[in-house]
């Protein structure tokens, strides 16, 4: 079939880009390999050149398949199944760039991109490591540039191209028509994806994972050469930057979690945060013992291992996040692609690679000769990097369940599967321990000397160190376990590990390097270890659920009673809550706006006499609903800031009533409504109830009501009384009429009295009838002129094409003028109106406009162009004596109220500050070592 | 002996140890039937089942959730959760939950649901009209 309005130009575009892009990394592997083969020999420039010429090319066809597919999602041809899948018609601009990464494939070339970016560093830095090092990163290339490759041979498939069409990859009725393309559109982003934090976080984390991979190709080039001592310079450097920039993508997915997702926390140990984790972990670890080889010899082979398998960690946690394995373990969904073959693949070469390159040299790595003395810093520095790689472990052992299940099903399909009991109370028991070593171990170890032999010269001044540190730990520990709420002896451990650590780290700023704060990198990432641990004990143990009210609560609880476990509160609108805290919770208003529902929820503090304190503020949790309305996709929490603390919230459900709009319209149809009918000013008895009417309005405004041009809509101003009680809630039903749709009504309810009220067919027909019957009187008027009406001054101020009315919606060829009218009362008081003359399809048309203020309508009848007479009907009447027809039920079920989860983290800047602290102390780190190589090359 | 090799030792007994410990922590996926033997916290996987009913009155507890899901051996019971209702749950197509039995229901502690459709609607849109 030929298909009416296809691209298809781009997509043969993005596959020869791809396909380019995969044969020129293949190139240039080879090219540089073979110029580290020949690094001694004439040949080897020739090789270099070729392999840098590949290289580039390849960058320039990646950056071509990126262009591609942004042009594809942009121009929102949906025809490309990632284009439907992936953006919609109304998907603001910005939020382009979270689709484009949000697909595997998309996220694979932000992968291939940054390694691009590092290629080009390194082709201008890296020297006479320029060729092995790339050897690596062009061979890893070829791996992510195959997994969008989407070739077939026979059924297997390689690669997913994000090319394909939407008409290949689905099976549907409508790709019967040769035009379907106008028939469809797009799916659209999530709603949870479309924040700032996807448009950021991706790119930063992805360049952490992309920069792995230079440490580890200096470590194989290392080994590979033979050269186990000139690689430790450069590879220092990019591991501090790698830690770095790793370490900030992945704070900011903990703070994307803790921010707009309802978690309700910043750190889960749910296996893909892990998976991002380990590899930061036992690159912290490389870096120490990089430092150990850079200064005494000792640990070149652990520097190796740790580098390596850093990026096979990287490669490994790709394999979990991207496989599908990991299946019922993590709440992060994934779309699996089938390239877990590819993966494995991937994972297996780099991996046999680092194995037999490790030890295959392992005789050849020098030795440092004597045993590293007891009280060398390089001991208890490699003691630390071990505790790191142990915590390595034991989180990639807990996390790899799902693969060891898959690989016992695989020998034995009737294997049960093994999980953990509860992830975060495993993680945290072991982690804590960990923490604990590392906290005594930076704090001593900071206060010892590499190379260090003789035990006693340093030893007096090391214990007066070391002393002041534990003293004024212990007195930090005292201060900060009269806020924590403490009740294991484990946390006091803890307490005091991060505490030590701090303290002896500022001690050493102080004393030590005095103040000189260019070589306090490592005092800074040690301080903010501190600093975050504490963030995590005030956190983890002070977290309250503020959100419960056990004597509200009492006697309606069924099954056990456990008190910890009530975690939610229900609001009724407008109906003051109090919650634990001294706090008290009002559920204001919602707003809706697009398919956000946004809702105001006060809180107020008491103090222990009961009395208000000037502590009160609005917060405003948000649900986001699919684009039909149906259904709530996202529910979005609102957090209140102190120094000390935050309040955390997010609305946890709604009525059902609020959910399902079937299930709301049968509540609806089962509701008995009974007529009544009012004027302005009317007082309406119903058994249990009366409602005043206040008035009408044309401009009406209800939650769900969106004016849109060309609307004419209705409303009433009631205010709803309970029998005996002068406590008035306002009520506002309404309808409107849109043009080739229809008419709405949209009714009202007063939750507090259980009232529902609603405007029906007959309040419309009553609401136009007495539109009609207006007693209109055509008056002839020229421009410019002023006649009396009524005792009022009416001039007509100018004819208009530049029409403003509230009713008007242009199309072409429409002829329209407005009549500016100026009016002015005997008393003084002044009003515009401006009725619209409209000639559509050859047809006249009369858009009416009226001074409210005086109960003057207007019409703008008829215009005759050769005498320049303008024709317009006047009208004066008060709609307010007539009376209009609505509908009452009772007992309607209470639908306006929410149930709210509200959190207290105290302690939580602790763990931002100590977690920035710790990044900037390793780019600090960086930033000295890179100055360092100006000032003296070679050293 | 070298201090290396006393680490080596060191490492390698302190690796035992912790994985002994750590395999108390570690439970199998159950169904109904094995929960009610062992009597202990397990892993549950299974299906909400959608005509019967679900009771989460926030009016009167917003932290009392009681459903009726199907395990991997097909067999139905009541299964109660100690807090609110997640705004997808009767779109869930798997539950994944932690928890025991207690009588006759699953006390569940913690639950996870996939809704893959959420994520990825495998259909269509037509348009409603056109423009």
């Amino acid at each position: 079939m030929e298909y009416i309005g296809e691209h298809l130009l781009p997509g043969k575009l993005g596959h020869f880009f791809v396909v380019f892009s995969f044969v020129a990394a293949l190139l240039a592997c080879v090219s540089y390999f073979l110029a580290t083969r020949r690094r001694e020999l004439p040949e080897y420039a020739g090789w270099r050149n070729l392999g840098r010429f590949a290289f580039l090319l390849h960058g320039m066809a990646t950056l071509g398949v990126i262009g591609t597919l942004f042009y594809i999602l942009v121009r929102k041809y949906y025809e490309y199944q990632y284009a439907w899948a992936n953006v919609s018609d109304d998907l603001p601009f910005q939020y382009t760039f979270s689709a484009f990464w949000k697909e595997q494939q998309g996220s694979f070339l932000l992968w291939s991109f940054w390694h691009i970016v590092l290629g080009v560093a390194l082709i201008l830095r890296a020297g006479r490591w320029e060729a092995p090092v790339l050897t690596l990163l062009a061979l890893a290339e070829v791996f992510i540039a195959s997994m969008i490759l989407g070739l077939y041979f026979g059924d297997f498939r390689f690669g997913a191209s994000p090319f394909d069409l939407l008409r290949q990859t689905m099976d549907a009725p409508v790709f019967a028509q040769a035009d379907y393309l106008t028939q469809i559109k797009g799916n659209g982003l999530n709603p949870l994806l479309q924040n700032y934090w996807m448009t950021i976080h991706p790119p930063t984390l992805f360049l952490g994972f992309a920069s792995t991979i230079v440490p580890f190709s200096y470590a194989v080039a290392g080994l590979w050469l033979r050269e186990h001592k000139d690689w430790l310079k450069p590879a220092l450097s990019w591991s501090l930057f790698s830690g770095a920039i790793l370490g900030t993508g992945i704070l900011m997915g903990g703070a994307w979690a803790y921010e707009a997702l309802s978690f309700g926390g910043y750190w889960a140990w749910d296996p893909v945060e892990n998976s991002s984790l380990v590899p930061w972990i036992t690159l912290v670890a490389g870096i120490h013992t990089n430092l150990i080889a850079r200064n005494t010899g000792y640990s070149i082979r652990s520097t190796y291992a740790f580098y390596l398998i850093t990026f096979i960690l990287v490669l490994y946690s790709t394999y979990l996040t991207r496989s599908g394995i990991l299946g019922d373990t993590s709440a992060h969904a994934f779309t699996e692609m089938g390239l877990g073959i590819q993966l494995v693949l991937f994972m297996a070469v780099f991996s046999l690679l680092g194995l037999v390159l490790w030890f295959s040299r392992w005789k050849s790595v020098p030795d440092a000769g004597k045993e590293e003395g007891g009280a060398s810093r390089e001991f208890w520095m490699f003691i630390g990097a071990l505790v790191l790689f142990f915590s390595a472990v034991l989180i990639t052992g807990a996390t790899s369940l799902p693969v060891w299940n898959k690989l016992m099903q695989w020998i034995n399909p009737d294997y049960v599967g093994a999980a953990l009991k509860d992830p975060v109370e495993h993680h945290n028991r072991y982690q804590l321990w960990i923490a604990v070593f590392i906290g005594a171990l930076t704090g001593i170890a900071q206060w010892l000397r590499y190379g260090e032999r003789n035990e006693r010269v340093w030893m007096k001044n090391f214990v007066r160190q070391v002393l002041i540190a534990a003293g004024a730990g212990i007195a930090l520990s005292a201060l900060n376990a009269w806020w924590l709420n403490i009740h294991a002896w484990q946390y006091y451990a803890l307490l005091f590990a991060a505490m030590f650590t701090l303290s002896a780290n500022l001690n050493y700023i102080i004393t030590f390097i005095k103040g000189n704060l260019q070589l306090a990198g490592s005092a800074f990432s040690h301080i903010g270890f501190g600093a975050l641990v504490l963030g995590i004990l005030g956190t983890g143990l002070n977290k309250a659920w503020i959100s419960s009210n056990a004597f509200a609560m009492e006697g309606l609880i069924e099954g056990l009673g456990n008190d910890d476990l009530n975690k939610n509160i229900l609001l009724l609108k407008e109906a003051p809550m109090p919650m634990q805290g001294n706090f008290e919770a009002t559920y204001l208003k919602d707003t809706v706006e697009r398919q956000t529902r946004t809702f105001s929820v006060r809180f107020k503090k008491r103090d222990a006499q009961g009395a208000y304190t000037d502590e009160t503020f609005v917060l405003q949790p948000n649900v986001m609903y699919n684009r039909q309305f149906t259904e709530v996709v996202a529910s979005n929490p609102s957090t209140k800031h102190y120094l000390t603390h935050d309040i955390f919230t997010h609305v946890s459900s709604l009525p059902k009533a609020e959910l399902d709009p079937e299930f709301a319209r049968a509540q609806e149809d089962s509701l008995r409504f009974e007529p009544y009918e009012a004027a302005v000013g009317d007082t309406i008895f119903t058994r249990k109830h009366y409602l005043v009417l206040d008035g009408y309005t044309k401009q009406p405004a209800h939650p769900e009501y969106k004016p849109e041009k060309g609307d004419l809509a209705f409303g009433l101003n009631l205010r709803a009384y309970a029998l005996e009680d002068t406590l008035g809630y306002p009520a506002a039903p309404m309808l409107y009429i849109r043009p080739r749709q229809g008419g709405f009504t949209l009714p009202a309810g007063v939750g507090q009295l259980q009232l529902r009220i609603r405007l029906t067919e007959a309040s419309m027909r009553q609401w136009l009838a007495m539109e009609e019957e207006l007693p209109y009187q055509n008056v002839p008027m020229k421009e410019g002129q002023t006649v009396d009406f009524q005792g009022y001054k009416i001039r007509f101020a100018k004819a208009n094409r530049d029409i403003r009315h509230p009713n008007y919606a242009p199309e072409p060829n429409d002829i329209a003028v407005a009549a500016d009218l100026e009016i002015s009362a005997p008393d003084g008081r002044t009003a515009k109106a401006s009725p619209v003359y409209l000639i559509r399809a050859n047809q006249p048309f009369s858009l009416k406009d009226e001074a409210a203020l005086f109960g003057l309508h207007f019409r703008f009848e008829n215009i005759d162009p050769q005498k320049g007479i303008l024709t317009i009907a006047m009208a004066q009447a008060s709609m307010d004596q007539r009376k209009i027809p609505l509908e009452i039920a009772a007992n309607a079920p209470r639908s306006d109220y929410i149930v709210l989860e509200a959190i207290v983290f105290p302690g939580i800047n602790l763990v931002w500050a100590g977690s920035i602290l710790m990044l900037f102390g390793l780019a600090l780190s960086m930033w000295r070592r890179l100055r360092e190589k100006r000032v003296a090359p070679g050293l | 002996m070298k201090r290396a090799h006393i680490i080596a030792i060191a490492v390698v007994a302190v690796a035992i140890g912790i994985l002994i410990s750590a395999s108390q922590d570690v439970t199998t996926y159950a169904n109904f039937k094995q929960a009610v033997q062992s009597g202990d916290r397990v892993k549950l996987v299974g299906q909400l089942v959608k005509d019967k009913p679900v009771e989460y009155n926030p009016e009167k507890d917003p932290n009392y959730l009681a459903f009726y899901l199907r395990d991997g051996a097909g067999e139905v019971r009541k299964v109660v959760l100690r807090a609110g209702k997640p705004q997808d749950f009767e779109r869930s197509e798997q539950v994944v939950l932690t928890g025991q039995m207690e009588g006759e229901t699953f006390m569940a502690a913690d639950m996870l649901l996939k809704c893959p459709s959420k994520y990825k609607d495998q259909e269509v849109y037509v348009r409603s009209e056109k423009g």
